[in-house]
């Protein structure tokens, strides 16, 4: 820079203007976040991963759980109030998480929160409702937060957990004696499904041949696979999520794997599903909290599934998806027990609700507040089965909700 | 002024009575403290304040190695993450005050950042790099495995801070205003630290190390030790932000230790300015805003703010404060 120009700029910016443009450029910044008006619109932040692996799952989260604030909208809100759903982008981080609550608690004053899609982030964002006496409904599986030293009273966990999703799916795969491998994601989640499956292979009497831990995110599994041919299973139980299971199922069939073993997932996802095709993924075996083709048999899924695909064009909920509606649409209904957003009253009416908005029965345990409800197990159809490129699986079983498939109170440290 | 890239702070052109520029170069510290005091004020929320308050503090702390010493780290993250644990699990799990926790966590981090910079800075240039993204990797992986202290992959929790004694007050610290302003003493604090070291005769030696490594140990400066004491203050600095956003959060993540962290606290030095005291806090600044705002417009808010980096990178090298101080304060 030149001696001239420096001169120029120098005698053009006074001290005067350039505070007067900071104070400009400072409310202008400001202006947004002063007009906010008290209403009486119920509000309710939601949290979720919308960039990153899981974002597909999120996205499918975001529009069931806007299909049932439309629906109490419709209505005419709560107590004649309007439901108004405030998403956020976690980034699928537990400190990214934290701080969009914090703001949407301190901020946006919100009535309470729904939302995340994985155990780490939901464990971040229990803790800071826990800590300043927010409802939080969590829809993504953690068996950390039934236990009792993460436990809040203001918390309602609406997603199956690994306990008993690995175990629904253990009963119907495994048989006394059968060989089982294991590759699971090295972080919570596969660790608490890894625990799943073994605690009710220990029950059946099938036996573990041998286990191997893959890093989150991995995409080359070609090192695995020949070791997981080695041990020579009869089941290959992949315990990972999201793009995970997709690249690992994926890697697995092209080394053969599939024609040694039945192939067995915790949760099988409609979208990774999609993702790869049905030659691929055929014959596989895996746990659902939903699949929209329980239609021909639950009248209340056949109504979700129809109000859905009215809103979004067609389209059909997923299994992650579906936990947006529940978990949103149960909070609604007790909300509308309680007559408003009073979160003790709220609480009690969380705790005694009986709903059925999607997949049969569902109630909220007592104890640690997991809901109860049935858990599904499917099997990937061949491509000459499908009726349609939807009908992506086979129902195998529908495990009835009951208590029995949860870990005890008791075990979890709860007072008998 | 033999590298442009770390051109140093103080201006050239002593000669001409800038102003301004000088007063702003005088009271760096006290025109830095209001500027924070205004902080919650002008953004869109205090949670995210306190975030700025956080990164601000790691990226000034890691500009005394990187912009003043000339030392590319790419394993800051650990001495952050470290102090956020430790000063966690000294509250969560044996009850230890929350100022004994914050020094504890301090002091923590600093040890980790001696014994670190005392393996690393054997090294140079992208050996030095390499050497510090190894050794912090090899923090995280401990965080991962001693799950019975730290939580492992979940994140460490349950040491949420309710509210704190200040000269016999009590104050709620779950109020943001209250935490805003309780941990921003912590910020100006380390800010008027690392203003006095930059005008220290330590600050002068170790500049003289990142223009000419061996002038200055011709000079008589012991090299060695002037850059592990350098590494050792910046880690203690960034330590100093960890317990910080450990006390927000009242949670810490396991990504705080990954190398995307380390990464991240680069970034935001380089976008702020690294040639300026205060220029990586309001690269802070910036960072956090832009994401926090485009997120909440739009979930392609990645391709904006990645957008705006390149061309910071082609336009601004000098960073946002450097150009601003180059252009306007002369």
């Amino acid at each position: 820079m030149t001696d001239s120009i420096r001169n120029i700029t120098r005698t053009n910016i006074s001290r005067r203007r350039a505070l007067a443009g900071l104070g400009a450029g400072a409310s202008l910044v400001a202006m947004p976040w002063i007009a906010r008006a008290a209403d009486d619109t119920i509000r309710i932040g939601f949290p979720t991963p919308l960039t990153g692996p899981f974002a597909a799952e999120a996205k499918d989260q975001v529009k069931s759980a806007e299909l049932a604030v439309k629906q109490f909208n419709d209505k005419g809100g709560i107590n004649g109030r309007k439901i108004e759903l405030l998403v956020r982008d976690d980034k699928l981080n537990g400190g990214e998480a934290a701080t969009r609550t914090l703001e949407l608690i301190e901020k946006d004053k919100v009535h309470a929160v729904v939302g995340s899609l994985s155990s780490a982030v939901q464990l971040a964002v229990n803790e800071v409702t826990r800590a300043r006496g927010v409802i939080y409904v969590s829809i993504s599986q953690s068996d950390t937060i039934n236990e009792v030293k993460d436990f809040s009273k203001y918390t309602f966990h609406e997603a199956l957990n690994p306990h008993m999703t690995a175990g629904a799916v253990a009963r119907h795969s495994f048989k006394k004696g059968a060989k089982v491998a294991h590759l699971a994601a090295d972080y919570a989640y596969g660790h608490e499904m890894l625990r799943g499956f073994k605690r009710a292979q220990a029950e059946i009497g099938a036996e573990t041949v041998g286990e191997i831990l893959h890093p989150f995110g991995a995409a080359d599994y070609s090192t695995f696979m020949p070791r997981l041919r080695s041990m020579r299973p009869d089941f290959l139980c992949i315990s990972n999520f999201g793009r995970d299971q997709a690249n690992s199922i994926k890697q697995a069939v092209d080394f053969g794997l599939k024609q040694q073993a039945k192939i067995v997932v915790p949760v099988i996802l409609h979208n990774q599903r999609l993702a790869v095709g049905p030659e691929v993924f055929e014959g596989v075996v895996g746990g659902a909290n939903y699949y929209w083709g329980l239609e021909s048999q639950l009248p209340s899924a056949k109504v979700f599934n129809d109000a859905y695909r009215a809103a979004n064009g067609g389209a059909i909920p997923t299994d992650y998806g579906a936990y947006g509606y529940t978990g949103l649409s149960s909070l609604l209904m007790a909300m509308q027990v309680a007559g408003g957003t009073d979160t003790d009253k709220v609480i009690a009416a969380l705790e005694a609700l009986k709903y059925d908005v999607a997949k049969g029965p569902q109630s909220y345990r007592k104890c640690d507040h997991q809901s109860v409800q049935s858990v599904l197990v499917l099997e990937s159809q061949k491509k000459a089965d499908m009726k349609s490129d939807a009908d992506l699986f086979k129902v195998v079983a529908n495990e009835p909700a009951s208590e029995k498939v949860l870990r005890g109170c008791t075990e979890l440290g709860f007072p008998a | 002024m033999t590298s442009p890239a770390f051109a140093a702070p103080m201006p050239s052109s002593v000669r001409k009575p800038a102003r301004l520029k000088s007063l702003v170069t005088t009271y760096r510290v006290p025109l830095s403290i209001i500027a924070l005091c205004l902080l919650p004020w002008l953004l869109p929320s205090k949670a995210l304040a306190v975030n700025v308050l956080v990164y601000g503090v790691v990226a000034v702390g890691y500009n005394l190695l990187f912009g003043y010493t000339g030392l590319l780290s790419f394993g800051h993250a650990a001495f952050v993450g470290a102090g956020a644990y430790i000063t966690g699990i000294a509250i969560g799990q044996f009850g230890v005050p929350w100022y004994a926790a914050v020094l504890l966590g301090v002091f923590g981090g600093g040890l980790l950042a001696f014994a670190i910079g005392a393996l690393s800075t054997r090294t140079r240039g992208i050996y030095f790099s390499m050497v510090t993204l190894a050794l912090a990797q090899l923090v995280y992986y401990v965080a991962l495995q001693a799950s019975s202290w730290t939580g492992g992959e979940n994140g460490l929790r349950g040491f949420t801070v309710n509210k704190i004694n200040l000269l016999g007050y009590d104050v709620n610290f779950l109020d943001p205003v209250n935490k805003y302003y309780v941990l921003m003493t912590f910020a100006a604090l380390a800010l008027w630290i690392v203003s006095r070291i930059l005008n220290s005769p330590f600050g002068a030696a170790i500049e003289a190390i990142r223009e000419n490594e061996r002038r200055a140990s011709t000079c008589g400066y012991n090299v060695e030790r002037t850059k592990l004491l350098s590494f050792t203050l910046s880690g203690t600095i960034c330590a100093l932000g960890g317990t910080m956003s450990a006390l927000h959060l009242a949670f810490v993540p396991l990504d705080s230790l990954h190398y995307h962290a380390s990464g991240m606290i680069v970034m935001m030095t380089l976008l702020g300015g690294a040639s300026s005291f205060f220029g990586p806090f309001v690269g802070a600044l910036v960072f956090l805003v832009m994401e926090d705002v485009f997120s909440l417009w739009t979930s392609h808010w990645q391709i904006i703010v990645g957008s705006i980096f390149v061309l910071f990178v082609l336009f601004l090298p000098k960073g946002i404060w450097g150009t601003f101080l180059a252009r306007v304060m002369r």
